[in-house]
């Protein structure tokens, strides 16, 4: 649960919307409206978050609420 | 007066212009090294070759000249990480990218010692390239040729990113055809330097079939247009039946993917095959990415004349305080052509 918190509230606080809005199946870019420079600097709070490094490939795989928190529970 | 030089990591270029990078096979190691000799930084547009080939055509280039030589890799490649490391390979002297944004370019960079130099529209990204290691930051607006990355011109985006880019050169491109513009952008927009494509296709040396270079030199302003690339970009390029067809929903789709080159492609028609035969020749059927202002060059030149008169036009007016307007006797022997 822990996991999902975290990651809920720092795609909220990037993406200067509600906590509501962002539920698992949320798409950054369709659902969020987050443009190229908002993903970027999503994926490096994520780094900076969770303590882990997200090489271009595996960002470029992260695109939805439900990927990222995923991605970060494979890694812990 | 006389233009600044442009520095980028410890690296000169005599005169401010760097040639934009133009794939596919537009801009080779026979336009770039001209380019670099004339002191200018020659590109070789390394998206959708094979990394030998790239590698080889950097060699040549480097050993064609005594100049800098670049090469303009899409981040939106699928190979982004073996053309970047093959031009490494091959010692060119930086790395430029756009078309989407890698971080890992910046790491690779440091590993290497390898510049890196990134193609913005947003001061947000330009910033971010700026923070994370960038040498140097392109600011190319809706006037440019090919895949771009903003619907608006030059002289509204560049201020705000002049604004934070105060550390590292910031290069204007798009839209721009003469010396005067080129004047105009470093003396009254702070620019450290400008980049121009488009007027480089209409070279001697711009290694392509001859039909491809008419077909720019008969543009009118009204056949360069918008369309769609399968990149998820739109495109500026030249109206021909093939834009049409694509501009009019009509489906020009390939069978299969031949190339397997970009990492996410709409299929919509494949853009390798389209710029491939362009530049082979096939003008009505090929892509012709082109710059908003190509209509306004009516001759093929060599690369040194140029850059002659790219020079004598901008130092005319640069920090003359008379404005930015062609000025009389400068463009008498050319015809004021440019």
């Amino acid at each position: 649960m822990a996991i999902e918190q975290k990651m809920i509230d720092i795609i909220a606080e990037q993406l200067s919307v509600d906590k509501e809005k962002v539920v698992s199946g949320a798409s950054f870019t369709d659902d969020l409206g987050a443009d190229s420079l908002d993903l970027v600097e999503l994926i490096m709070a994520m780094e900076e978050g969770f303590d882990i490094e997200i090489p271009d490939e595996d960002a470029e795989s992260i695109t939805t609420v439900q990927n990222a928190i995923d991605y970060v529970k494979k890694l812990k | 007066m006389q233009l600044p030089s442009l520095s980028i990591a410890g690296l000169t270029a005599p005169f401010p212009l760097i040639q934009g990078g133009m794939s596919i096979r537009v801009s080779t190691s026979a336009l770039a090294a001209p380019v670099a000799n004339n002191g200018g930084i020659g590109v070789i547009g390394g998206s959708a070759i094979p990394t030998e080939e790239l590698k080889a055509d950097i060699r040549k280039a480097k050993e064609n000249s005594n100049g800098i030589i670049a090469v303009n890799i899409m981040y939106a490649m699928k190979d982004f990480y073996d053309l970047v490391m093959a031009s490494i390979d091959a010692r060119v002297d930086m790395i430029i990218t756009g078309a989407g944004f890698s971080r890992d370019i910046f790491k690779i960079g440091r590993q290497h010692n390898m510049p890196i130099v990134m193609i913005v529209s947003t001061p947000g990204l330009a910033k971010l390239a700026e923070r994370l290691g960038a040498s140097a930051v392109i600011a190319e607006a809706k006037e440019a040729g090919g895949h771009l990355g903003t619907n608006k011109p030059l002289r509204e985006i560049f201020p705000a990113i002049r604004k934070v880019i105060r550390k590292i050169p910031l290069i204007a491109a798009g839209g721009i055809t003469n010396g005067y513009e080129m004047a105009e952008m470093m003396d009254k927009y702070g620019a450290d330097g400008v980049q121009i494509a488009s007027r480089f296709i209409l070279s001697e040396e711009c290694d392509v079939a001859d039909e491809y270079k008419q077909a720019y030199l008969k543009a009118k302003k009204e056949d360069i247009v918008l369309t769609s690339s399968p990149v998820g970009m739109p495109g500026r390029a030249l109206n021909n039946p093939f834009v049409q067809k694509l501009n009019a929903g009509e489906d020009v789709s390939t069978k299969q993917c031949l190339w397997n080159c970009l990492k996410k492609c709409d299929h919509r028609y494949c853009i390798s095959e389209r710029l491939k035969i362009a530049r082979a020749g096939n003008v009505k059927e090929g892509l012709l990415f082109s710059g908003e202002n190509m209509f306004k060059m009516d001759s093929i030149l060599p690369v040194a004349e140029i850059f002659r008169r790219f020079k004598k036009q901008a130092e005319s007016v640069y920090k003359e305080g008379i404005g930015f307007k062609p000025q009389p006797g400068i463009d008498d022997e050319d015809n004021g052509a440019t």
